[in-house]
């Protein structure tokens, strides 16, 4: 009875944990700001949730030059330098959407204090996903970031196109994720335990049980959703264009990142021995998403619903290295991590552009995007360098997240990764059709109705602008910057 | 022997409730026969000797969210439903049949397995019976899954939040400006 | 007692969910559907913890539980701005999205 009654406290790592728990306390202080000072905190809140996401990445910093890997729940938060990198990754481009969101919801008829909050709580639940290495976190992190961004995506309260777009998000975002469930839940009956350990041993020891099988390839549907992977990508394009721009660049590269992160673990931990499984889906996903993907931008004529396009695209490409996990692991984890974190400052990138020109054109056509050279060659130039990169030229950062993939495809070797290789190659060659598109317009076009007043750009804006130039630039020049990050998460990924 | 009959009859109520809640034509019907499940889902939980799980579904489940589903299509007006209606492709239906046909054969699928590795289990386990049951779940989710814990509590608050922002009538009647994307 | 019942139980049950998912056009009715496929899953995990004499079965089951309760609260207040949008707008073509 009385070993009943006994509760033991649980180890808690408060240096571990230290970066949600000071994003959480960031997040609560923005809400108790909000009900206390109300309208009059407007023009403090998005400094505070900026604050806050630059605050989170100190204990962040501390742990990495810590270096320990730690653990706790018996294997279920792992703090190991994967987990580093992508929390780091998250914040970051957190730090950037809200500096393009400042102007965006300000000038825009939005409720402005409760979007920080939910930006931020969506952040901490990517966060808390860089850590999960258990069924139950995984789970619970992954409708942390969503639940926010269906919100989020439905901010535009008075369009009725936004709503129904926003409704469409939610509802396919809560099917894939009960089909995920269902799927963890026969992996959780076949293992025993939540615990990603436990189910890669079990797992791996099973052949070719059909409810494995079935249980794995649910799970995978349910995150495939979420990465915007065909056929599990039609929500996409009409929920980019219906959020308002910044919550679409949030979703296109942190929501998706998110997601790949999730896959990272699922794949390379808990499934590792069923690559049976695996292999083929994401061969097949991924090729399916990068071509139809890039057939569908071609046809495009609105920058936003291109992008988003583009995006699928791009996920398609990143996608391209599970089709590889157990032939070269190491490889595959480098080149997703350096796919992801070179996507995202170059897709970010595109948006603030985006956002810098629709100030003043109030249109989202290709179209209007004529003669950008001549009355706003700075914004010209960083688009030039960003539709650089997302189509892989050097000397933009891109070349070398294409390079990447490579490199993993020629470890694994075997007709299936070279198939693999050339399809990656012929959609390089169809993406670079499209973003060329947009050059030829901003280059050799008129300015529409001859209207060649400059961009107004803001302050924040312009710092979004330069750090995300920056960084594609950087990764772009010196690849050994972001090849170290993908390097160092690698090791960890695979042992934990 | 009693088990089985007890489970025979709650299956029924799960899946008449089940059937009704997807060929239900008014709303309200729906819901009353999600509640049908939802109680015959709770009798399951007992059968398997989970009985807190058994309370917090009917008095979250059945008690909270299904009324809250009441509230809101009571608020909306039952015979306007249609105007909740998103567009559907024609294709749709048909995807649906196949969709249901296929997760059907996944149920075939695990009849047939179903002898081997999956559930050999004659007896209920016997360590979460009773009052222990209560004790032995408490002590999980506050030592192993705690920090999921908490931060699902962190998840309801921001779905208040966010619900009450999404909701509330607008503040003012302006016009929402024109915006890139919406003009395509 | 035998387990597999109540597994073939969860399976009909997901599949129901996944056929008014797929078939209804109405939002509530829609999400009415997902729930069934919750419980669905609730029953799984419940049955597989008691398989294996644990209780983390029942600990995911509640986890799926409070988790289902903020998506409803979430879905129904977008599925109240969809309404409220489309009833003072006197828009009668509902499908909106094109290309």
């Amino acid at each position: 009875m009385e070993a009943l009654l006994a509760f033991s406290r649980p180890a808690l790592d408060w240096h571990a944990l230290a970066p949600e728990l000071t994003l959480l306390a960031f997040g609560t202080l923005i809400t108790v700001v909000d009900i206390i000072w109300d309208d009059r905190s407007k023009q403090a809140m998005p400094t505070l949730a900026g604050i806050g996401l630059l605050a989170t990445l100190l204990p962040v910093i501390t742990l990495a030059l810590d270096g320990t890997d730690r653990t706790m729940f018996g294997g279920a938060y792992v703090i190991d330098d994967f987990s580093l990198v992508l929390k780091a990754l998250f914040l970051i481009s957190g730090y950037v959407v809200i500096l393009m969101s400042v102007d965006y919801i300000r000038d825009g008829d939005y409720y402005e204090n409760e979007y920080y909050t939910l930006m931020l709580t969506s952040l901490l639940g990517m966060v808390m996903m860089s850590s999960s290495r258990d069924l139950i976190s995984v789970f619970v992190a992954l409708e942390l970031l969503s639940i926010p961004a269906y919100m989020l995506a439905a901010w535009r309260k008075g369009g009725a196109r936004s709503n129904e777009a926003g409704l469409k998000y939610y509802l396919m975002g809560v099917f894939a994720s009960a089909v995920m469930l269902y799927g963890m839940s026969l992996v959780y009956g076949l293992a025993g335990s939540t615990a990603f350990g436990a189910i890669a041993e079990e797992l791996g020891s099973l052949d070719s049980s059909p409810v494995a099988i079935l249980g794995i390839l649910f799970i995978l549907i349910g995150f495939a959703f979420k990465v915007s992977a065909v056929p599990f990508h039609t929500w996409a394009p009409d929920t980019y264009e219906g959020a308002p721009t910044p919550v679409t660049a949030f979703l296109a590269v942190a929501s998706k990142t998110a997601g790949m992160v999730a896959l990272i673990q699922l794949v390379f931990v808990a499934f590792a021995g069923r690559d049976d499984v695996v292999q083929p889906f994401f061969w097949l996903i991924a090729a399916l998403t990068m071509t139809i993907g890039n057939l569908i931008a071609l046809r495009q004529t609105n920058i936003v619903r291109l992008l988003a396009y583009s995006g699928v695209a791009q996920g398609g490409f990143m996608l391209v290295p599970f089709a590889v996990a157990a032939d070269a692991p190491a490889r595959a984890v480098e080149a997703v991590v350096i796919y992801m974190a070179i996507y995202a400052f170059m897709n970010l990138g595109a948006f603030t552009v985006v956002l810098a020109v629709a100030r003043k054109t109030r249109s989202g056509e290709i179209d209007s995007y004529g003669g950008l050279f001549q009355y706003a060659p700075g914004l010209a130039v960083a688009m030039t360098i960003f539709l650089a990169a997302l189509a892989g030229i050097p000397p933009a950062g891109g070349w070398f997240a294409k390079f990447g993939l490579f490199r993993a495809l020629l470890d694994a070797g075997g007709g299936w990764a070279a198939g693999l290789g050339v399809v990656v190659a012929v959609n390089t060659v169809i993406a670079f059709a499209y973003y060329a598109r947009i050059l030829g317009q901003m280059w050799f076009q008129p300015a529409p109705d001859g209207d060649e007043r400059p961009v107004v750009m803001t302050g924040s804006l312009k710092a979004a602008l330069a750090m995300t130039i920056i960084a594609t630039m950087a990764f772009g020049i010196l690849p050994g910057l972001v090849g170290h990050f993908g390097e160092v998460s690698v090791l960890s990924a695979l042992g934990g | 022997m009693v088990d089985t009959v007890v489970f025979i009859l709650a299956a029924a109520i799960c899946l008449t409730g089940a059937l009704g809640v997807i060929l239900a034509r008014n709303p309200v019907h729906s819901a009353l026969m999600l509640v049908m499940t939802l109680f015959g889902i709770a009798v399951q939980f007992v059968a398997l000797e989970a009985h807190f799980l058994a309370a917090v579904q009917v008095i979250v489940y059945a008690g909270a969210i299904v009324v809250l589903f009441l509230f809101v299509i009571m608020l909306l007006g039952v015979d306007r439903a249609q105007n909740l209606e998103l567009s559907v492709l024609p294709v749709q239906k048909w995807a649906a049949l196949v969709f249901a046909a296929g997760s059907l054969a996944i149920l075939a699928l695990l009849v047939m397995v179903v002898k081997e590795p999956v559930t050999g289990a004659e007896a209920i386990g016997g360590s979460a019976t009773g009052d222990e049951n209560v004790r032995l779940l408490a002590r999980s989710l506050f030592s192993d899954y705690v920090y999921a814990f908490e931060l699902t509590s962190l998840l309801l608050v921001i779905a208040v939040i966010g619900a009450v922002v999404l909701a509330r009538k607008p503040k003012n009647v302006v016009g929402v400006a024109p915006e890139p994307g919406n003009e395509a | 007692m035998l387990l597999n019942q109540f597994l073939i139980l969860g399976a009909v049950l997901f599949a129901v969910g996944v056929y008014g998912v797929l078939a209804r056009k109405n939002g509530v009715m829609v999400l009415m559907s997902i729930e069934l496929m919750l419980n669905a899953v609730n029953i799984n995990l419940v049955v597989f913890g008691v398989q294996h004499g644990v209780v983390s079965g029942q600990v995911f089951a509640l986890f799926v539980i409070a988790v289902a309760a903020a998506e409803v609260g979430v879905g129904l207040a977008i599925v109240l701005l969809l309404y409220r949008n489309r009833t003072s707008i006197d828009v009668e073509d509902f499908d909106l999205m094109r290309g």
